[in-house]
């Protein structure tokens, strides 16, 4: 069977020269990684070019389609943040159509680039280093006040503050752990089962029962993986929507 | 001997890298790239989206949205106008029939009014006549009634002639029929 962690591995596809930052060597290659994160990208803008081309008061499907995303993190962004959400909108959305783009890519092409950790760290850290700046820029030094909840008995404060801030800490290694463990769950499994069809196929006439019984689990799976491609970036964007309003209402926490 | 040593090194370090049955996302020198290549990737399409194509997409929706609060207000308007002209062909309707009406009542009292003044001139003529008539036929028995006083007493005349043998005067006939 072939290993089904190959799918993850990174490869060279262009040379590029690697520079030096702080004593850290970063090696600027086009990887199949970053080849998969440029074609995401473009992949947004163009649908997103094209999409928006016509503006047509009667939209037709690619437009219906992209209105409808656009509609769906502006709703999230409206109801999570309120009126104010408006700012942060460009933020949320790149976020959520990257990750969508990225999380379907990877349902066709043989790379996710979201079941990469250095990917979906950076994501998660460019979340909360954007709710750290936003907090900082609205409340000046009463940003702190996020780890101390208001109406908390003195006696308990400490613990609660202590609990805060480690929540506050980990929040960007969750969003990093949700949707890097979900793609490469779901890819592994999709890949053993796979692996279970030819593996069973070669076995005689029981065997292809089994291989069947696997090609009908991976047809399932197939269908489940689109749902969490869909559901993750969902959720990332939820959660970017959720960070950002305990900063952008800190008055109210 | 640099290059061969340098050789060596790569290929041995390469397999610790990829085997060993770690994740292979937990190859760290390829990190970076990936670091890096996401942040300027997200940096052109956070602007590449915020300036150029949610405005565009946002401003298709608001178009929409303004399009349709516009066609409603132009119906809603253009429905109260034709229920303004209704309402004045309605009582234009109304002031015409009104019109109409006494257009015809008007002729009508005009009609019987002519018809009435003609049957007054015809029953005076009428009456005249039959006054007239009625002149000639007293005038007629008048005459009738002397012409019989007259043959009564040529009668008379006559049969005291007769009888007599001699004529009556004028005076003893009149005397003897009053």
């Amino acid at each position: 069977m072939a290993d089904p962690m190959h799918q993850f591995q990174v490869t060279k596809i262009v040379e590029l020269p690697t520079v030096t930052v702080l004593g850290l060597p970063i090696d600027l290659s086009i990887t199949n990684s970053v080849a998969a994160m440029l074609l995401a990208a473009t992949l947004v803008i163009v649908f997103y070019t094209l999409a928006s081309a016509k503006q047509a008061v009667v939209p037709g499907r690619l437009q219906t389609v992209g209105e409808m995303l656009y509609g769906l993190v502006d709703g999230l962004a409206e109801s999570i943040i309120g009126h104010e959400g408006k700012k942060f909108l460009p933020f949320v959305f790149t976020l959520f159509a990257l990750v969508l783009f990225m999380n379907l890519q990877g349902m066709f092409l043989v790379f996710t680039a979201t079941s990469q950790l250095a990917v979906t760290l950076t994501l998660g850290m460019l979340v909360i280093l954007t709710v750290v700046a936003v907090g900082f820029a609205k409340n000046g030094i009463k940003f702190f006040k996020l780890f101390a909840p208001s109406g908390v008995p003195g006696w308990i404060l400490p613990l609660v503050v202590l609990i805060e801030i480690v929540s506050f800490l980990v929040r960007p290694l969750t969003l990093a752990l949700r949707l890097f463990g979900n793609m490469v769950g779901g890819h592994v499994v999709l890949k053993i089962f796979a692996g279970f069809v030819i593996a069973l196929g070669g076995l005689g006439v029981l065997g292809w029962a089994g291989a069947a019984l696997a090609l009908t689990s991976v047809v399932a799976l197939t269908a489940l993986e689109f749902m969490v491609a869909f559901l993750q970036a969902f959720v990332f964007a939820v959660l970017a929507c959720v960070y950002l309003n305990d900063v952008v209402h800190l008055d109210s926490h | 001997m640099a290059t061969e040593t340098h050789g060596t090194v790569e290929t041995t370090e390469a397999p610790a890298h990829e085997g060993g049955g770690g994740l292979p996302q937990l190859q760290f020198q390829h990190w970076g790239g990936q670091i890096v290549w996401l942040l300027l990737i997200f940096a052109v399409l956070y602007a590449v989206l915020s300036k150029v194509l949610l405005p565009k997409v946002s401003g298709a929706i608001e178009e929409r949205g303004a399009k349709i609060a516009g066609d409603i207000a132009d119906a809603r308007r253009l429905k109260d106008e034709a229920e303004v002209q209704a309402r004045a062909a309605a009582t234009e309707v109304a002031e015409a029939r009104a019109k109409a009406q006494k257009t015809a009542a008007d002729a009508k009292a005009k009609a019987s009014a002519e018809s009435a003044e003609r049957q007054a001139k015809e029953e005076a003529v009428l009456a005249e006549k039959l006054a007239a008539a009625e002149a000639d036929i007293q005038a007629a028995r008048d005459q009738a009634m002397s012409h019989v006083a007259a043959v009564a007493s040529e009668t008379a005349g006559a049969i005291v002639e007769k009888l007599t043998g001699k004529a009556a005067s004028a005076a003893e006939l009149k005397a003897a029929l009053a």
